[in-house]
């Protein structure tokens, strides 16, 4: 069984349709990193995988569950970390870990302590005196000493400078993958997301337009520099992104080691140029078609 | 063992590793039957997915630089003569594969890059018949 299935799901509002068919699945003990632009509909569905929102169509399945039928069961087996968790600044962190252990029917009192004391808290420090990445740290304390065998995480790196999303990178490969729990989380920084990751989806326009591994995603989707009037030889829809320069042009391709098979069997050479994640990332939400038959335009003098 | 994640490059993580831990040990500074750190440790430290970490040895013990050795962690393997040879040409067609990119990027042809790694075997050649000219020259 997969600890999440999505299948179709489709949710508007009012006239905007924010997801349009999203379809994907979470193997159990995998780390799943959901990417996406801001406003890319990340936060809706993770919302829906927490019974949080009612989806319009298509079926959803988190731990076997469907979310919209057994929310509180569903989330006493789930650590959730909103984005921009709120809590109670008053409280102190002793006191809000144990206002939340009575919400957790496996609560483990011991685990707690103990992350609190590797995530170095004071637990005498009121919330809203701790600083962003200890509001995260405590958020993650919360989320796990229920020991959940799914964690769902939205944007737990946003706001974090570079030593602290290092820092939340480890945590993650030492408290979550180490204990063989599965993860799923939404961020919009590749590289950061790339060390970590077992997989990645990239949601764009309401759709998963891609999901693979990081590894097998750099092998697939490369840049490739050729003639332009050559480009026509490349099927469109394995173009993500068209760049002229001059007489060449510069197509970043999906299935890139078939189309430099196909352009070697024509006798045409192309230089290949490896991308990075947020390369892939850009080609994949911002990428621009190639149009063959349009003259450049002649710049009119300002 | 000192090894670095480079975000953001355009390299595979998993290559950058293999290829910083067999440099190491091109260069001498890991050795044979040195242990390196077990999977789970150097994932922590790198804050990089174990999987990524296994693989890297994976590929590493495929090519005969490790050993992975059930229940007691891995290790630099004893290498032959010909199999440390053989590490030693797998990089430099490494290096030789990248130069070529280059040059090729750069609009040489590929006669011309034969032309310069000819004129570069000669200087050798000059310099092994007659190392005293090497003071002349300059």
């Amino acid at each position: 069984m997969s600890a999440i299935e999505v299948h179709a799901v489709t949710k508007s509002f009012r006239k905007s349709r924010v997801l349009d068919g999203v379809s994907f699945r979470v193997e159990p003990g995998k780390t799943f990193a959901f990417l996406g632009r801001n406003g890319a509909g990340k936060t809706t569905l993770i919302k829906m995988l927490l019974g949080l929102l009612k989806r319009d169509d298509g079926s959803l399945k988190v731990l076997g569950l469907d979310p919209e039928v057994a929310p509180y069961e569903l989330r006493d087996r789930v650590g959730y970390l909103a984005e921009d968790q709120t809590m109670y600044g008053w409280m102190r962190v002793d006191e809000i870990v144990r206002f939340i252990a009575p919400f957790y029917s496996r609560w483990d009192h011991d685990l707690a302590l103990k992350y609190l004391r590797e995530f170095e808290l004071p637990l005498a420090t009121k919330i809203k005196h701790l600083s962003k990445g200890q509001n995260v740290r405590l958020g993650l304390v919360l989320a796990l000493a229920h020991r959940p065998e799914l964690v769902i995480l939205d944007d737990p790196a946003l706001g974090l400078d570079p030593i602290m999303r290092k820092q939340f990178n480890r945590d993650l490969v030492t408290h979550l993958q180490g204990a063989g729990a599965t993860v799923f989380y939404s961020s919009h920084l590749l590289y950061e997301v790339e060390p970590v990751a077992d997989e990645v989806a990239i949601l764009h326009r309401g759709r998963i337009v891609r999901q693979a591994h990081p590894e097998t995603l750099r092998a697939d989707v490369k840049q490739l520099v050729i003639e332009a009037r050559m480009a026509p030889l490349v099927p469109r829809d394995l173009i993500l992104d068209a760049r002229p320069d001059g007489a060449d042009v510069a197509l970043t391709v999906t299935s890139a080691p078939r189309v430099i098979g196909m352009l070697a069997a024509e006798g045409i050479t192309s230089r290949v140029v490896d991308l990075n994640l947020d390369d892939i990332f850009e080609a994949y939400v911002s990428g621009r078609q190639f149009e063959p038959t349009t003259p450049t335009p002649e710049l009119a003098p300002v | 063992m000192l090894l670095r994640v480079e975000k953001g490059s355009a390299t595979p993580i998993s290559r950058q590793l293999a290829d910083q831990i067999a440099a190491l040990f091109t260069a001498g500074k890991l050795k044979a039957g040195d242990r390196l750190p077990s999977v789970r440790e150097l994932a922590r430290e790198l804050a990089v997915n174990q999987n990524t970490i296994l693989r890297v040895y994976e590929k590493l013990a495929s090519e005969g630089v490790v050993e992975m050795r059930q229940g007691q962690g891995t290790f630099v393997a004893e290498l032959s003569r010909a199999g440390r040879r053989r590490a030693h040409c797998d990089k430099l067609a490494d290096e030789f594969r990248s130069l070529v990119r280059q040059a090729l990027s750069l609009g040489l042809s590929k006669r011309e890059l034969q032309e310069l790694l000819s004129s570069a075997l000669a200087e050798l050649d000059d310099e092994a018949v007659s190392p005293l000219t090497e003071s002349e020259r300059v």
